[in-house]
């Protein structure tokens, strides 16, 4: 689908064009999953209300007074759902203070815990699919070194004895891999869903 | 936009202004943002994983030797096992086959000998027949039949080939023939002593 930009979104908001609402939400809603992804510290559940927020704020806000520069409407998506995220941490933070002041029994807060643990267990088994395809010890030991122990790749080419281009092609082949195990688990199809605007 | 700018994003290796100039770049590019996603899936997942052990990482290519040495023994018990099928009497329908039962012996036959000065050639009757090539041949050796096609101007083409046969007798070695597999012309048996430089007995017949 081809992209509209923030200027025309804008507009046709403001006019009352429910179709222009679903195709920001369309256009939007994967680039809020990656920046708030890295925000929310792998909380599936916290990521998942936040990128509704994030989005219900910015159309709430074209529906009304509109934005001062419409061209600049994904930067503003962007600033918005910062601006949540920080707001959301600073919100448990004082919640975790308010507790520990009351000095009573805590009991472990589960009401997020199923969502977190369905989100990372849905990578984690894509993963764990992906290592027993990959051919070669060599491969895993790869993806080990580049992604948990954060080594460049210079450094895993040299000490492996791989090309770069070698090293390139085998990241490559197992990104693919994980993308495909990942759609067949329904990924590509939940980007669309989940938003109850 | 390249991976190498997603990676370093992932990583949080990317300045502040860099990060949020290329969050919004995903904002902007829905697809960009899904490659962007399944590197930090990747990313989670491995941790997640490694979290429990890190023995997945490490496990050696054992497993797949073990699988491609069973995948090969298989091929391999295949092919024998083709091969073998080929060489049972009855299981394809062979040219040339040894004799093996009695009742062969009893079946239509056709004589092979080299007879000095012989104005016609033996004919090939119908069905399966029992030839008996008539010559001099060692008893403790095996001969191998080649049944060829000979066309015009020298030109032969090999039909079959019939390894390890024994001679009945020091003057005869017999084998089978099925005619019905045999186009009309003109064929020839050619009788050869294994493991031995010597010369080929040659029969010709017409089908």
């Amino acid at each position: 689908m081809d992209f509209i930009p923030g200027g025309e979104l804008s507009r046709r908001i403001r006019e009352g064009d429910v179709s222009a609402e679903s195709e920001l939400i369309r256009q939007f809603e994967p680039g809020l999953r990656v920046l708030l992804r890295r925000r929310t510290g792998g909380d599936h559940g916290l990521l998942q209300d936040l990128v509704q927020e994030t989005l219900l704020v910015v159309i709430q806000r074209l529906r009304g007074a509109g934005i001062e520069d419409p061209q600049k409407l994904a930067a503003f998506a962007a600033q918005t759902a910062r601006n949540l995220a920080i707001a959301s941490l600073r919100k448990a933070e004082r919640q975790k203070t308010d507790v520990d002041s009351e000095a009573t029994e805590r009991k472990p807060d589960h009401s997020r815990s199923v969502d977190t643990q369905a989100g990372d267990l849905e990578a984690a088994l894509a993963v764990r699919a992906l290592l027993r395809e990959l051919p070669q010890a060599r491969d895993r030991l790869m993806l080990k070194r580049f992604y948990l122990e954060d080594h460049d790749k210079e450094q895993i080419c040299r000490e492996m004895q791989l090309t770069e281009a070698a090293f390139n092609q085998a990241l490559s082949r197992a990104r693919r891999r994980f993308r495909q195990i990942l759609e067949e688990r329904g990924f590509a199809k939940r980007d669309l869903l989940n938003l109850g605007l | 936009m390249n991976q190498q700018l997603i990676e370093q994003y992932v990583a949080g290796k990317l300045g502040e202004a860099e990060a949020e100039a290329f969050e919004v770049a995903c904002l902007e590019d829905p697809e960009l943002a899904r490659q962007v996603e399944v590197e930090q899936r990747l990313k989670s997942g491995l941790e997640i994983v490694a979290r429990g052990s890190t023995a997945e990482f490490v496990r050696s290519d054992s497993a797949l030797r073990w699988r491609l040495a069973a995948a090969a023994s298989v091929v391999l018990f295949l092919c024998a096992g083709f091969y073998l099928w080929q060489r049972l009497p009855g299981g394809h329908p062979q040219v040339l086959a040894a004799v093996t039962t009695h009742l062969q012996r009893e079946g239509p036959s056709m004589r092979l000998a080299l007879v000095r000065g012989a104005e016609s050639m033996p004919q090939l009757p119908a069905g399966k027949v029992r030839v008996e090539i008539v010559g001099l041949f060692d008893p403790g050796f095996h001969y191998s039949v080649m049944l060829d096609r000979l066309r015009q101007q020298h030109d032969v083409a090999n039909i079959a080939t019939l390894d390890g046969q024994h001679p009945t007798s020091p003057m005869t070695l017999e084998i089978m023939l099925d005619g019905a597999q045999l186009a009309p012309g003109t064929y020839s048996l050619r009788v050869r002593k294994q493991a031995s430089d010597e010369e080929a007995l040659d029969f010709t017949f017409e089908k």
